[in-house]
């Protein structure tokens, strides 16, 4: 029995290479509908290219030897014998599932960077922003400041301000002009060029404000400020206030990797700190017949998550990768370098924050709080940090602050953040928090 | 025409459209505020959308730490903020 856990483009197009050749698969996903969080429709498709979702859902709907199940959280797995355990959450019931094969592709999460007022209502990810329009139908706010870095920012601004909210501006962080170091990637990828322009197109015919090497960095509830920085993000200057009820600021993705390194599949550093699964040619771990695709094996984006997953799906049953999948699968890893080099993340934020800026959310802890730790309480690594002040230990397991409480002890230090440091904030023990009582219940049965 | 839902939150009668989350319904009828926080008090709501965060936990007709970004409104449920 093969498993598939999520439904976004990876998962999809790994069930549908599979049913293709007659074999049966299981698709479980937590959320209610497919399509993870690049395909989000309510009802009328927009965007670019998004009608291509259509046939995926298609075929997980009406092909027999495909197995959905929906709205079912995946909080941990085990593994013995080659025999992989699934345990998860269905409306409050506890369930297992077992395979033989597993194809994870659990995707990714915004990246958030901490600035004076990011705990304000109305400061959000623009994934959320984008959630609650696609998927729910519900414009964030009237006034809405979309800032940070990444071309996934253009899709938000464009969603809402057709939406009929007042998108009063983009703020990237780099300048496009930066894509002119990666010639080659543009030149395998014409494609990109041509969403590029569609983006560009709806931006200015919904005249909304495009600023290039600026961002928020600081929230008061009401009033946005705006920074120049540099491309380390270190502030240049200050240079706009804006009135607005909504900052939507993401700097990139976080992969989600909790269930394979519950599992053990080992996991990589890549060149901007991101903490990734090692897979081999034919996306496979390196456990057992564990396959990966999509985000977590590196931030890409969809088109390169569909070849992936694909690929993981035909390699799990054993079937031939055609060379056209190969290669563009390498097309699409040139274009995902391509974009680490557009859109990088410095460390110049770290000095936006002042002493009382939340760095964890959940626990609330300050960053004068994370710095005393190092300096008083002398400690030496993230890990001690957040035993002192309890940073990261909050519901959320440090899948927000967690990287940011690493780069600023490291920077507080004036020494890189280590791989296993970095390997070690991206794990936690269970893949989704649960109750206690399901916890207990879990382990009773064993 | 999609189904109307109502639904309370902290008591006061509130309706969504079927298949909305317990946040996206609340934001669309005007609260700005899931809950309070801990320790300051402060007030939050939905900042990730997607289940990751945790700031707009609720309880849901007795059941805490429930994220009502991911919880879809259902009828007569009871959702009350926690802290
Ligand atoms: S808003 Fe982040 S978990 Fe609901």
């Amino acid at each position: 029995m093969i498993v598939i856990v999520g439904a976004g483009p990876a998962g999809l197009a790994a069930a549908k290479a599979i049913a293709r050749h007659g074999v049966s698969c299981t698709v479980i996903d937590a959320a209610s509908k497919p399509g993870g969080q690049y395909w989000r429709f309510r009802d009328l498709v927009q965007g670019y290219k998004s009608q291509r979702a259509y046939g995926y859902f298609d075929e997980l709907r009406s092909n027999p030897k495909i197995t959905y199940i929906n709205a079912a959280q995946v909080w941990s797995a085990t593994r013995t014998n080659d025999l992989v355990t699934l345990n998860y959450l269905q409306a409050g019931i506890e369930k297992s599932l077992k395979c033989q094969t597993l194809i994870l592709t659990t995707g990714a999460y915004d990246r958030s960077i901490p600035f004076p007022g990011w705990e304000k209502p109305g400061s959000m990810t623009p994934g959320a922003a984008q959630a609650l329009l696609k998927g729910h139908g519900v414009v964030v706010g009237k006034k809405i400041a979309i800032s940070g870095t990444g071309p996934f920012l253009l899709p938000v601004a464009v969603g809402l301000a057709e939406a009929g909210a007042e998108v009063v501006g983009v703020f990237e962080a780099h300048s496009p002009l930066r894509w002119l170091r990666s010639p080659i990637a543009l030149a395998f990828n014409p494609e990109k060029f041509f969403e590029l322009l569609y983006y560009a197109k709806k931006i200015k015919k919904l005249s909304i404000p495009m600023k290039f090497g600026k961002v928020v960095t600081e929230f008061s509830g009401s009033t946005a400020f705006v920074s120049r920085v540099n491309s380390e993000l270190s502030i240049k200057r200050s240079s706009d206030e804006i009135q607005c009820d909504v900052v939507a600021s993401g700097w990139g993705f976080v992969p989600d990797l909790s269930l394979g390194g519950i599992l053990g599949c080992k996991e990589i550093v890549s060149v901007d700190g991101t903490v990734i699964f090692s897979v081999d040619r034919n996306q496979q771990s390196t456990v057992g017949n564990i396959f990966i695709a999509g985000e977590a094996t590196g931030i890409g984006g969809s088109d390169l998550a569909l070849i992936e997953g694909e690929i993981a799906g035909l390699a799990s049953i054993n079937k031939r990768i055609p060379f056209t999948l190969r290669f563009h699968r390498a097309r699409k890893q040139l274009f995902a370098r391509a974009l680490i080099r557009s859109y990088p993340v410095g460390n110049g934020w770290q000095k936006w924050l002042d002493a009382k800026t939340l760095i964890c959310r959940c626990e609330e802890v300050s960053c004068s709080q994370v710095l005393s730790s190092v300096v008083e309480l002398k400690a030496e690594d993230s890990r001690t940090s957040k035993l002192f002040t309890r940073a990261g230990m909050g519901l959320c397991q440090g899948r927000v602050c967690s990287r940011n409480v690493s780069e600023i002890i490291a920077g507080a230090k004036g020494v890189p953040v280590a791989d296993t440091e970095r390997i070690s904030y991206s794990n936690r023990p269970l893949a989704a928090p649960i109750s206690l009582g399901s916890l207990a219940d879990g382990i009773g049965e064993k | 025409m999609t189904r109307r839902i109502s639904f309370s939150f902290n008591g006061k009668p509130f309706s969504g459209e079927e298949g909305q989350s317990i946040a996206a319904a609340l934001l669309n009828s005007g609260v700005t505020e899931l809950r309070k926080t801990r320790f300051e008090g402060e007030p939050r709501t939905i900042f990730c959308g997607i289940g990751i965060c945790f700031d707009c936990v609720v309880t849901v007709n007795n059941v805490a730490n429930q994220r009502s970004c991911l919880i879809e409104i259902s009828e007569g449920a009871e959702i009350v903020s926690q802290q």
